[in-house]
């Protein structure tokens, strides 16, 4: 079953370690992209077959958007047809978030809201650029539980600039007592091109990077706050199901499972990636083409950017992806996908992984030892065909 | 007629890397209208990119230039060029040893150079004309007055006359053609004696096979004649004779006097070796021309292919360049670290760097090289003399009674402020102080005998580094001298990788050692497991550090928008593995392997 991912591509301001398509939140902007959005809307309906299992509403920040207008989006989105027990989340930030606009999502079937609340330390949020304090997380899930949404999720960074892993420690506390099903944990990374990276400059790594005064941890105090995350989290009842994410039984997003899983989804708003029966595009990443392109009747994709996946970067996705989750690879679904057993393909690249405890095969199913998911990269590039 | 043509001056140009050798060829090329300068790539007779880039010549190129001079005769120029590198000297002498006259260039700035030194004396021994030329007199700091003084006092030929040029805005170029024609004495020879030719070069060819460029001394050659190479008593039939303008062009026959090639389906270079002396084999000549010798592999080093399935690849590419380089020696080899490779033997350290570049470029081969090492002469228990080139295969400790090393005088000419950098230089480089001689009040030759390694293991670099650039190095091996040698081992992960084992001097062993782990540490990255790197001289660990386990290696977040981005970084890190070499379980980078050349203080 496929899913659905909508851009909101507006922020209040960019965070400065953003590498992610957005821009300032604008009247007269907004209303292009949602014209846009509804031609698109109309113009893909048929690009997807069978019931959508679930919606991803992101961004950008889906809740900058003003209530009229977010109903609006989600009245649109109502041409698409869910499965009765389809996933909804819309992504929000803490500054940003109203009881009238819980309400109206919860109105359209939204089921899932996903809080960027990043950090619970209000020195580290402004200095990465949020617009937010914690105090405004607090008040957020206030707000979400009294719109009545029972599946909340939390994003929090780590390896911030000047983060110790005592901050860290307090910040997943925090996290915890305001009892979120489901924890997105990001080590943060410097994107080239960021304003982030840019006030970096030419720093070497040896020197270790640093944004001021404030030194950002290197890979070892990185690795350290993860550990310290995953077993903490563990004995707080969280299930650790995917390198950056956790959450209580039964809670798993299943929108990004589905991904991956290695499943079709289509993705709407400038920006926004599809991937429908091994194609890959990505939509333009500009408000005004994207709406006079779909005016024009077309849809709205940068060419030079479609895809056609071969065979073997299909399978080196799906391993790429599936050793990213704790239930990992199973051999006989692969086997169906791809017309062949794992092992003919990785015979001798597995087997070296598997004597060495560093990928465990048990029951049908392939996966990465958590221990290394640290180092997963180290582990997954070896499959690349 | 039985004489050498009256009209024939064959000629070479003397000059240091940079002082307009290059420039000043193509000019004359360019000013006798050999090729129009539509056709003049800049600096045709280095014809290598490598060269080009480098701006030194490696491939020695000869071209006929026609002149018509003052007089109204017409005369053939023939323009032999040599290699402008210390690696090459025996290359240079024998391509001076084809002509009658030299070019002697010198930068107006500059002054002459030790490079320059020891071929204008080369060509003294050659019993050359030399004409002094001062290049560059366009420039703001030119002083021809000061170069001419220095030319009459350090090699004492009269300057008087020294030809003022500025190659680069073609002054002075006419002068210079006049001098060739007048001042440089016409070929001697007969061309009615048996056949005698000078072999100064040569190249392959995929259709003509090996080509030896000649000179002819007597008699001539032609198609149909059969050749004898006179230092392995080989025989071919010619079929093609021509002359370089500078494309090959063909000709009827070559005379005494002249320089040309010839073409026989030789099929390998090894055959037609530098120096060698071309006879008729109908009927040849009594005695060969002197000065023959075989080219001498002063350093060696292992190359292997990164790719290990690479190996036969890397193989067909050194016989191809063989083909080109006689002077390139190569044996099978093999080394627990890094598999089936070669033993390769070069002129020098730039021959070799040559080499490998030319490898990775031309061939597109990844190359894993090992530290340089010079021949040393190995006395053992049982009274036998072993020459080792590869440390690893040095005799085991208690089997050996002394270890002796090549040993090199050389020869450094630089500026007054910069004698005590020099001195302390080659104290700390082992070196014997020989003699001092100021040549001018602002200029001193300093001699010099160093151990060869010494040499290799980055001495040009900092001989470059401590006198700004102003130094120039010349050399000769001089023989063979005792010294108390060790051999240092490098172990990474508790197993030595032979590629990286050394030989050096037991005092230097400690500091050497201590800056290879340290430098290792730094090039070798994280790995899945902590890795111990050590330096030991036989059981004996005199460094240790330890590259601690690799932590981070993670893609935060993989969502529907990530994906193909994510793919290709990780494909891209798959290809970047590729140019690891894996010993053991460790990945090594390629420049691992050469960290134990360059070592920075």
């Amino acid at each position: 079953m496929p899913s659905l991912y909508v851009h909101v591509p507006f922020c209040q301001k960019k965070c400065n370690y953003c590498a992610f398509f957005s821009i300032p939140y604008t009247g007269s902007k907004t209303f292009s992209y949602l014209q846009g959005m509804e031609r698109e809307i109309h113009m893909r309906l048929g690009e997807v077959s069978g019931k959508i299992a679930s919606l991803f509403l992101g961004g950008g920040t889906p809740t900058v958007l003003s209530a009229e207008e977010l109903e609006g989006l989600l009245n649109s989105l109502e041409l698409f047809a869910f499965s009765p027990q389809a996933e909804k989340t819309v992504e929000a930030n803490p500054g940003t978030l109203e009881l009238k606009k819980l309400n109206i999502m919860s109105g359209y079937g939204i089921n899932r809201i996903s809080l960027g609340a990043q950090s619970f330390n209000d020195l580290l949020l402004n200095r990465i650029g949020r617009i937010h304090s914690a105090q405004d997380i607090t008040r957020s899930v206030k707000l979400i539980r009294q719109a009545g949404f029972d599946n909340l999720n939390l994003d929090l960074m780590f390896g911030l600039p000047g983060q110790t892993l005592s901050d860290w420690q307090e910040t997943l506390q925090k996290a915890v007592d305001l009892e979120p099903e489901h924890l997105s944990l990001y080590a943060l990374t410097i994107e080239p091109g960021t304003p982030l990276a840019c006030s970096l400059g030419e720093q070497s790594y040896e020197q270790s990077y640093s944004l001021g005064s404030a030194v950002i941890p290197d890979d070892d105090m990185q690795a350290d706050m993860y550990e310290l995350a995953a077993g903490y989290l563990r004995t707080q009842g969280y299930w650790h199901y995917e390198i950056s994410n956790f959450a209580r039984p039964g809670f798993e997003c299943r929108h990004n499972l589905s991904y991956w899983r290695g499943e079709d989804y289509l993705g709407l708003g400038p920006g926004a990636v599809s991937c429908l029966n091994g194609m890959r595009c990505k939509n333009v990443e500009h408000i005004y083409k994207y709406c006079r392109l779909t005016q024009q009747g077309l849809k709205p994709v940068e060419d030079s950017e479609t895809e056609i996946l071969t065979q073997k970067e299909l399978i080196f996705e799906y391993i790429m992806l599936g050793f990213r989750t704790a239930e990992g690879i199973d051999r006989e679904l692969f086997a169906r996908k791809f017309g062949r057993p794992i092992q003919d393909i990785y015979g001798e690249v597995l087997t070296h992984y598997i004597d060495k405890g560093i990928i465990c095969s048990e029951k049908g199913r392939i996966k990465l030892n958590p221990a290394y998911y640290f180092v997963a990269n180290s582990i997954i590039k070896d499959f690349s065909l | 007629m039985a004489q050498a043509s009256t009209k024939i001056r064959n000629f070479s140009i003397i000059a240091h890397i940079d002082h307009g050798k290059s420039t000043l060829a193509d000019r004359l090329i360019e000013y006798t209208g050999t090729l129009s300068s539509r056709e003049l790539k800049d600096q045709v007779l280095d014809s290598m990119d490598l060269e080009r880039e480098r701006g030194i010549t490696i491939k020695l190129q000869a071209v006929r230039i026609r002149y018509q001079a003052k007089d109204g005769e017409i005369y053939e120029l023939n323009l032999i060029d040599t290699p402008g590198h210390v690696d090459f000297s025996y290359e240079v002498s024998r391509s001076l040893a084809a002509c009658e006259g030299a070019l002697l260039v010198v930068d107006a700035a500059q002054g002459i150079e030790a490079q320059t030194l020891a071929n204008i004396y080369l060509a003294l021994e050659n019993d050359l004309e030399i004409i002094p030329v001062i290049n560059k007199i366009d420039l703001p700091s030119a002083d021809p007055d000061r170069v001419k003084r220095e030319i009459e006092e350090v090699i004492g030929l009269d300057a008087s006359d020294a030809i003022l040029v500025s190659a680069k805005m073609g002054l002075g170029i006419e002068d210079i053609l006049e001098a060739i024609v007048t001042r440089i004495p016409p070929p001697q020879g007969d061309d009615e004696k048996p056949l005698k030719s000078l072999i100064f070069d040569s190249k392959f060819d995929p259709y003509r096979g090996a080509i030896p460029y000649i000179r002819v001394f007597d008699g001539k050659i032609s198609k149909g004649t059969n050749i004898k190479m006179m230092s392995s008593g080989k025989t071919f039939e010619i079929t093609e004779v021509g002359v370089f303008t500078p494309e090959m062009n063909i000709v009827e026959e070559l005379r005494a006097g002249q320089v040309g090639y010839v073409a026989g389906s030789i099929k390998n270079v090894g055959d037609t070796r530098v120096g060698d002396t071309i006879t008729d084999a109908d009927c040849p000549v009594a005695e060969a021309l002197p000065g023959y010798r075989k080219a001498v592999s002063m350093v060696f080093c292992g190359l292997y292919p990164v790719e290990t399935s690479d190996y036969e690849k890397l193989r067909d590419a050194l016989e191809k360049l063989q083909l080109n380089d006689a002077s390139l020696m190569y044996e099978n080899e093999t080394s627990a670290a890094l598999g089936f490779g070669f033993r390769c033997g070069f002129l020098g350290l730039l021959h070799m760097e040559i080499v490998q570049e030319r490898l990775e470029r031309e061939f597109g081969l990844g190359i894993v090289t090992t530290a340089p090492s010079v021949v040393y002469k190995v006395n053992t228990v049982n009274q036998e003399q072993v020459y080792v080139d590869n440390p690893a295969l040095l005799p085991e400790e208690g089997d050996i009674v002394s270890i002796e090393e090549p040993v090199v005088k050389a020869t450094i000419l630089v500026p007054s402020e910069f004698v005590g950098a020099i001195m302390e230089l080659n104290q700390e480089k082992r070196g014997t102080f020989l003699t001092m001689d100021y040549i001018t009040s602002s200029r001193v030759s300093l001699t010099y005998e160093l151990p060869l390694s010494e040499i290799v293991y980055d001495y040009f670099d900092q001989l470059k580094s401590r006198t700004k650039g102003y130094a120039s190095l010349d050399y000769e091996l001089i023989g063979y001298k005792e010294a108390n040698l060790v051999k240092l081992d490098i172990l990474i992960n508790g197993e030595i990788v032979d590629a990286l084992s050394f030989i050096v001097h037991k005092e230097k062993a400690y500091v050497r050692g201590r800056r290879l782990v340290e430098k290792l540490r730094s090039l070798i990255p994280r790995q899945m497991f902590e890795v111990p790197i050590q330096a030991a001289i036989g059981s004996r660990v005199i460094a240790r550090e330890s590259i601690r386990a690799l932590r981070k290696d993670v893609l935060a977040k993989c969502y529907g928008g990530d994906i193909s981005r994510k793919r290709k970084l990780l494909e891209k890190q798959k290809e970047g593995k590729k140019r690891m070499k894996q010993v053991g379980s460790v990945e090594i980078p390629q420049e691992a392997f050469m960290a134990v050349l360059k070592m920075d203080d």
